[in-house]
């Protein structure tokens, strides 16, 4: 079963209630698609609906509406039972590789869980079988196994999420922020661990950060979210080279340049003020209230997803 | 070398080496426990009590019912007085008898009375065959030779038949102090099963459903928890009659509530973490996201519960057996063993002094166990 794009997300809406009547928008149609080996990077400040948007892909918050599709099957409505065989092609890795892994369970059962769980192996002895060449495969030893998630670095640890997430071969992981609590040292150890296994078995990742120099690195293709909405996605080089969304550009400006004379050269166009609350977002443009180039129908009108040309879309009444 | 500076090669095995020794989870536990000497006394005391409760019966040539009218009240180290003809002692009981004592401290029989001298304020009594007077007059009383008036000299020596003194019904107090225990040490079983059980399954369900799930049950807790437990046990024997039955009974129906209201506060707290997220979309089922991530981590502080709620168990089936409305006579607990000895608390302070203390050591017990058993299981607080 060979499906062009692993993942397909449409318009996907995911509301949670805060008290009784008010509404927090997190993620709000949001639609992209995921190529079978490729990976998306979905970046954007704090607070914008990532990880809302990566917990509701992966069906740990239930859809509020719009259409998640697994390797063209729509999971969107399904209950845990019928996800369950299902949950084997797409795995998860968390931020925090101090709170992701149980502190009470060895490495080995850490790692058997998921085996165990969808019924792979029958017993803990049998899961060494897989245990430990995964385990290898992520840099640690068959000494390891035994150990408890609290004896390790956080760059091991995360490794031991990682070997988590693979060792049921999924297509698709979902990385949540992976690399965001590791040192920088640590970062390139656990991406460069993350593509070479891109690279052998083909595996599409859906890279959620707001490193944006990371990004740049692992993704094929790049997402920016705003306040629940994407508002630009095109092919990860491009959007570094030629940013549209005026957010976009604002925040590749807000990256510091190590070298000083580059950075004197640098035209400042870092944005103001906060982002507003996701309870009441602003009509129209989300992104008007803080926008250096807001025009009077960016707060009637929201602005539709339109291609610019060569695959790059925005959603900007600059464009088009 | 001549390169002072050259640098050393590290391969990838030594870099990602754990330096630390590894241990299983239950031998880092003993580890911890075993270096906290309170918490190795409280076990040691524990482990005492236990040997003292179950096997201790076996050796005692007494039953806890069986009465001896002869030998009422008689204290652990007993003041006697030598017996005209030397081979052994007399001792005074309360109700003014006569007691033979032998030489090696074991009681005899009574003397038999032979005549009463209300003139002297004295009762005659027969001591193999010479006549031993006991005079009554004035407190204390003593024993002396009814013709020549001369008192037999005194010694206090320790009572080797009763080696902790009979109550006031001639009965083994420390057979009796065996079974008392026993029963307390039931009552902490029945407590932690019923915790184990109930609380942690209640608990637990109720803060992993959440919702409308969580505050339902949560009211019946609170219901539950609102009636007196006095009230409630006397309600229970209406019903079933009175015994050590309706205390387990009633301490079975409601000593859960505490611990469920705890491993529900934990379980809310754990199952938002990443840990149990990420079991969810492992595919796990609830069952064992229940039963492997969150309990286990709440391991703690349930043990810190049982090992508060043990004592408060004891100290209840004690205070009911002391208000009169736990065991019946001839059973004995440690409660009815307190009562019993308050009727003649100021000529036998022994009999309230002892069944008190063995209740304190269990609770001292249990708490430092506890709090041993709280520091080892956090792994956190690893040396």
């Amino acid at each position: 079963m060979s499906n062009q794009n692993i993942l397909e997300v449409r318009d996907l809406t995911k509301h949670f209630k805060a008290g009784s009547k008010q509404v927090v928008h997190a993620v709000d149609g949001v639609s992209f698609t995921l190529a079978r080996g490729k990976t998306l990077g979905l970046v954007g400040e704090s607070g914008c609906g990532k990880s809302s948007c990566a917990r509701t892909i992966i069906r740990m918050y239930d859809v509020t509406s719009g259409q998640v599709i697994l390797d063209g099957i729509d999971i969107t409505h399904m209950n845990q039972r019928e996800l369950k065989p299902l949950r084997k092609k797409m795995q998860m890795i968390f931020q925090d590789p101090y709170a992701s892994l149980n502190a009470r369970m060895t490495v080995r059962d850490i790692i058997a869980e998921p085996l165990l769980a969808h019924g792979i192996v029958k017993s803990k002895e049998e899961a060494n079988e897989l245990v430990y060449p995964i385990l290898d495969r992520v840099g640690l030893t068959k000494e390891h196994a035994n150990r408890y998630a609290h004896e390790f670095s956080g760059g091991q640890r995360q490794r031991v999420g990682i070997a988590r997430a693979l060792v049921l071969q999924p297509d698709l992981i979902i990385c949540d922020e992976p690399i965001s609590a590791l040192d920088v040292s640590i970062q390139a150890q656990v991406i460069n661990l993350l593509k070479d296994y891109q690279d052998e078995k083909g595996i599409s990742y859906l890279f959620i950060a707001h490193d944006l120099s990371m990004v740049r690195y692992v993704s094929d293709e790049v997402g920016v979210m705003y306040l629940g909405q994407l508002v630009e996605v095109c092919e990860s080089n491009e959007i570094y080279k030629n940013p549209l969304h005026p957010y976009t550009k604002g925040l590749l400006g807000s990256i510091p340049i190590a070298n000083p004379r580059l950075a004197r050269q640098k035209v400042k166009s870092s944005i103001e003020g906060d982002i507003p609350s996701p309870i009441h977002p602003p009509e129209g443009c989300r992104f008007h209230t803080r926008c250096p180039y807001a025009r009077p129908e960016c707060s009637m009108e929201k602005p539709q997803m339109k291609d610019v040309g060569g695959g790059h879309l925005v959603a900007c009444h600059l464009y088009g | 070398m001549e390169n002072k500076w050259e640098m050393l090669e590290s391969s990838n095995e030594e870099r990602e080496k754990i330096w630390k020794k590894n241990r299983t989870f239950a031998g880092d536990v003993w580890f911890r426990f075993r270096h906290k000497p309170t918490a190795i006394a409280g076990l040691v005391i524990i482990l005492l009590l236990l040997v003292f409760a179950l096997a201790g019966p076996m050796f005692t040539d007494y039953s806890y019912s069986k009465q001896n009218l002869e030998v009422v009240n008689i204290p652990p180290l007993m003041k006697v007085f030598c017996a005209p003809d030397e081979d052994g002692y007399l001792y005074i009981t309360q109700s003014l008898k006569v007691v033979w004592v032998n030489r090696d401290g074991t009681l005899g029989t009574q003397l038999k009375k032979v005549r009463e001298d209300s003139a002297s304020s004295m009762t005659i009594f027969d001591c193999n065959g010479k006549e031993v007077g006991l005079y009554y007059g004035k407190k204390p009383y003593v024993l002396a030779d009814p013709n020549t008036r001369v008192l037999y000299s005194t010694e206090k020596i320790w009572n080797k038949s009763y080696i902790l003194g009979t109550d006031s019904l001639g009965r083994d107090i420390l057979t009796r102090l065996m079974y008392g225990t026993r029963v307390s040490l039931m009552v902490a079983f029945v407590a932690v099963l019923v915790n184990m059980i109930i609380g942690i399954i209640f608990g637990g369900i109720s803060g992993y459903a959440g919702g409308m799930v969580d505050t339902v049950m949560m009211r019946i807790v609170d219901i539950i928890s609102t009636i007196p437990l006095t009230l409630y046990v006397i309600l229970i024997m209406v019903i079933m009659g009175s015994g050590l039955k309706s205390i387990i009974v009633a301490l079975g129906t409601v000593y859960w509530v505490d611990m469920a209201r705890v491993v529900r506060g934990q379980v809310l707290s754990l199952k938002g973490q990443e840990f149990v997220l990420a079991a969810r979309t492992i595919g796990s089922s609830t069952k064992s996201i229940l039963m492997q991530h969150l309990i286990p981590n709440a391991m703690g502080s349930i043990l810190v519960t049982v090992t508060m709620l043990i004592p408060s168990a004891i100290f209840m089936e004690a205070f009911l057996g002391f208000l009169g409305i736990g065991l019946q006579p001839p059973l004995a607990s440690l409660g009815t063993m307190c009562n019993d000895a308050t009727e003649n608390l100021r000529s036998c302070p022994h009999q309230l002094f002892i069944p008190a203390l063995v209740i304190c050591l269990i609770m001292f017990a249990f708490n430092f166990v506890g709090d041993g058993l709280r520091d080892a299981l956090d792994p956190k607080l690893k040396k």
